[in-house]
């Protein structure tokens, strides 16, 4: 038996859960994801495909099957932004993968790269901080003060992924214009681990506190309100509240889905809601970071 | 006096190919280097160049900044040099964090207090900063603090290693 995964036609953060909700209703069958009728997706969506894939076979799940986009242009960005590469290791292919010559200049500031080390924390920092301060500052119109916390931004939200989630996990960034939604250019960050989530990272030191209140929501809470960690270490638990600095202070938006919850900060722009309960369980954290261009 | 660059250590112990101070463990060796380059005497300065590292997040400021000033910042003088704002960023967190504070001088020699401290200390700070060495009255005077409360805040900037005493005068902390 095959069960079906439909990846949505528009794989954004709002139609994550819908995606999360497919994904959790699983009875142990062989699992096809299928995205041959895409025609969209975000970094968010793909790193939450890849990290789908990673969680069935850190399960021990039989190698799961994903159709490509059958639309050539959607399965070109898709190759281009990373996803066929990484996706090889995760899932049984179907569909035809196009073979991609590198590109100088590409919207992907930041192809879909795993996060397993703070080397690899490095290495994604180092690649993509001159091309994003080109971008921030000519594009985006936002003083040069943007880049450098965008760097730490970053370095921060993987390296969440390598303290916390016991597991590996992926990076993308991207640029483009929101016309719709916003009007305006955006830089996407998008971070997904196939870990343990913020509640079972916190159980220990913070579930008694909580008591009945304990749960997803109450670990995004203590996490991204309270600053705090799981480390004894009082310097520890700076990094999201920093990344919350970083985005109020340029208009961003911030958030992070771990187990069945999401904790928004939410712009000005935008009308997302603050706190989602009793969603779709999906695995590990995943994490969404949106600079805005500079409002003129 | 002891001139310390971190893109020297970071190439040293880290990596000669990365030159952003950026993960927990990079901020851990960083300053376990810094550490073993710590003047012989506590009264000696260690300055801490940061003028060619191009970004630091929080977890390395609070490694090298943070857990440098709380093992050492009660007995010893520190300067930060070359510290751009978007250094600043990432260190008066921690700073606050903690409730610590450290010097910063810059190219042209000003200097500026990173950190948390009481509004008084920090006035009586910027009276040292911008007209050199005084006298307890001298602050007082330009302040127009009473004498207990001006003693009261340069004794905390005295007590937290910003500023130096010597033989009634009080003196930030800077490079010679």
């Amino acid at each position: 038996m095959t069960r079906v995964v439909e990846v949505p036609v528009q794989f954004d953060d709002r139609a994550f859960d819908q995606f999360a909700r497919s994904y959790s209703a699983g009875d142990g069958a062989r699992v096809l994801f299928d995205a041959h009728a895409a025609q969209w997706a975000s970094p968010y969506g793909l790193v939450g495909l890849l990290t789908a894939g990673q969680a069935l076979a850190e399960q021990g799940a039989e190698r799961p099957l994903l159709t490509l986009p059958q639309d050539r242009d959607v399965v070109h960005y898709w190759a281009r932004a990373g996803f066929v590469r990484q996706a090889d290791a995760y899932f049984e292919l179907h569909g035809k993968a196009p073979k991609l010559t590198p590109r100088g200049e590409s919207d992907v500031l930041l192809e879909l790269t795993p996060v397993r080390g703070a080397d690899d924390v490095h290495e994604v920092v180092n690649h993509i901080q001159e091309r994003a301060a080109a971008i921030l500052t000519h594009e985006l119109k936002l003083e040069a003060a943007a880049t450098m916390g965008f760097g730490m931004a970053l370095s921060e939200a993987c390296q969440n992924i390598v303290e916390h989630a016991g597991t590996g996990g992926w990076v993308a960034v991207q640029t483009y214009t929101w016309r719709k939604r916003l009007g305006r250019r955006v830089v996407v960050i998008a971070i997904s681990d196939a870990g343990v989530g913020f509640r079972r990272s916190l159980e220990a030191t913070q579930a008694k506190r909580f008591g009945d209140r304990w749960g997803d929501a109450a670990a995004l809470e203590a996490a991204l309100i309270q600053g705090v960690s799981r480390f004894r270490d009082p310097g520890r638990g700076q990094g999201l509240a920093g990344i919350r600095r970083y985005l109020n202070r340029w208009q961003g938006k911030l958030s992070v889905r771990s187990g069945a919850a999401r904790m928004t900060m939410i712009p000005p722009w935008d009308d997302d809601v603050p706190l989602a309960d009793q969603l779709p369980f999906f695995p590990g954290t995943q994490v969404l970071m949106i600079v805005p261009a500079h409002s003129e | 006096m002891a001139w310390i660059d971190l893109k020297d250590i970071l190439q040293h112990t880290v990596s000669s190919v990365y030159g952003d101070l950026v993960t927990r463990p990079t901020g851990q060796a960083v300053r376990t280097s810094i550490e073993a380059l710590l003047p012989a005497a506590d009264e000696d300065l260690a300055i801490i160049d940061f003028s060619t590292v191009r970004l630091m997040d929080f977890s390395c400021a609070d490694e090298i900044v943070g857990k440098l000033l709380l093992r050492y910042g009660r007995a010893r003088y520190f300067l930060l040099v070359g510290v751009h704002p978007g250094h600043e960023d990432a260190i008066e967190p921690v700073l606050e964090r903690h409730r610590l504070a450290v010097v910063a001088q810059d190219r042209s020699g000003s200097l500026k207090l990173l950190g948390a401290m009481p509004e008084h200390a920090r006035q009586a700070f910027t009276v040292l900063a911008d007209s050199g060495p005084a006298l307890l009255a001298d602050v007082a005077a330009k302040l127009a603090l009473s004498p207990d409360t001006a003693r009261e805040a340069l004794e905390v900037l005295r007590e937290r290693h910003v500023v130096r005493e010597s033989g009634g005068h009080y003196q930030a902390v800077r490079s010679a």
